[in-house]
């Protein structure tokens, strides 16, 4: 899970965990922060002093719930993904007019990401990282093209197909694709759905 | 067994941050019971880590990891023991019936029941979300809701017992859709109250739980 010659950043997230290393917490830090930025900024509707402030944010996150990370759970950049996730949740409610009482529920709360897992759950995303990892760059460009506005912007389905003036059984089946080729498997009674949330 | 699952697209929508509060609340409710969807998630995330690791780096300040240094020494000492936040409302009754996760929402605020009908009663969650609504409903052992149909989407997580309609039979950790127009008259089983989780995108039309819901929902009818 990690870059072959490079630092293996699950063990350096581990030292940050177990012993408060901050020797490893830059290392993490100088790799990572500017991904961060890079993440956030393809979001659309920061600037760059927001995202880095953002970037700050879910680096102090990190540190904080370092001693909760599994490396047999999630690879480091997954981890570090759901935590950058939730902090651009926050932040966008926050800034919305909309939901302005739900000041005290943060998503960390909602999500509940840190569950134990079983061995033969850590197998499978050991397996997963590896497939995700040979096939992200083979995807076809417009399969990456709604994934990347999907997880980068936390678009919907909907509005995905409405920013690229395509039908939502399209937006829907190139993501299927894409999950297909990289081998990811999902629950059952998905194929199927119409179901359009509110935003 | 869990036959129900929330969709594919849910999943990912909910790994990438698109849903809204209740409806990620209920997901990760179903998540509670569910192995099979739990790794769906983590295989969601892996792709959101790996989207993340092939991102295209942004140079950043030369500053911002001194001051987030700066930041973390400032932090008191004892930050690595997560204390439970107490629940002040969660009723004793109610405890062994929710999944622990659940708590922290049940828990927040006095739960008030309201009867809808002499076998269901509806206690709402203030999660203070615009679009939908959250709340714990409540069969009653053999009772039988009225027959309605429903204006928005509902989803339901069956947290305690089980009940049926006329399309089966729904266990703990069932997660169902209920897609607009779609009517059903659910009946609890005969030995056990069913407690389930429900999210609704607009009221259900029916005299009393309007009247019930009402001063909570903030949705704009079409």
């Amino acid at each position: 899970m990690s870059d072959q010659n490079g630092p293996n950043w699950n063990d350096l997230l581990v030292r940050v965990g177990s012993h408060q290393d901050k020797a490893a917490f830059g290392a993490l830090f100088s790799h990572f922060a500017p991904l961060l930025k890079g993440f956030l900024l393809k979001g659309g509707g920061l600037d760059p002093e927001h995202a880095e402030e953002l970037v700050q944010e879910t680096m102090i996150k990190v540190w904080r719930k370092a001693p909760t990370y599994a490396p047999a759970q999630a690879a480091a950049s997954t981890w570090m993904y759901t935590i950058a996730r939730n902090t651009r949740i926050d932040w966008l409610r926050k800034h919305s007019k909309r939901d302005q009482q739900t000041d005290e529920l943060v998503a960390e709360e909602l999500f509940d990401e840190n569950e134990t897992s079983s061995p033969f759950t850590a197998l499978i995303q050991t397996r997963n990282a590896g497939h995700i990892k040979t096939h992200l760059r083979e995807l076809p460009q417009e399969q990456l093209q709604v994934l990347t506005l999907m997880y980068f912007q936390g678009k919907s389905g909907q509005e995905v197909a409405d920013e690229l003036n395509i039908p939502l059984g399209t937006v829907k089946s190139r993501v299927r694709l894409a999950l297909q080729k990289l081998k990811l498997k999902l629950s059952p009674n998905g194929e199927d759905s119409n179901v359009v949330f509110a935003q | 067994m869990i036959n129900n699952h929330p969709t594919a697209d849910m999943l990912t929508e909910y790994s990438t941050g698109a849903l809204s509060l209740a409806p990620v609340i209920s997901i990760t409710t179903h998540l509670q019971f569910c192995d099979r969807c739990r790794e769906s998630v983590a295989s969601l995330n892996a792709l959101g880590g790996a989207l993340l690791g092939e991102c295209e780096a942004a140079p950043i300040s030369q500053q911002l990891l001194a001051d987030t240094l700066d930041r973390l020494d400032a932090e008191p000492a004892n930050v690595f023991e997560v204390e439970e936040p107490e629940q002040p409302f969660l009723d004793p009754k109610l405890e062994d019936q929710l999944p622990a996760y659940l708590h922290k929402f049940v828990g927040r605020k006095p739960l008030h029941w309201q009867s809808l009908s002499s076998s269901v009663s509806v206690a709402p969650i203030s999660v203070g979300e615009s679009n939908y609504e959250l709340a714990l409903h409540r069969l009653n052992a053999g009772g039988r809701t009225p027959a309605h149909d429903h204006k928005g989407m509902e989803l339901t997580v069956v947290l305690k017992g089980s009940f049926s309609d006329e399309n089966g039979m729904y266990h703990e950790g069932d997660f169902l859709i209920r897609q607009p127009g779609d009517v059903h008259r659910p009946a609890a089983t005969q030995n056990q109250a069913c407690i389930c989780l429900s999210v609704l995108e607009a009221p259900i039309k029916l005299t009393g739980l309007k009247s019930v819901l009402n001063p909570f929902m903030k949705f704009n009818p079409s």
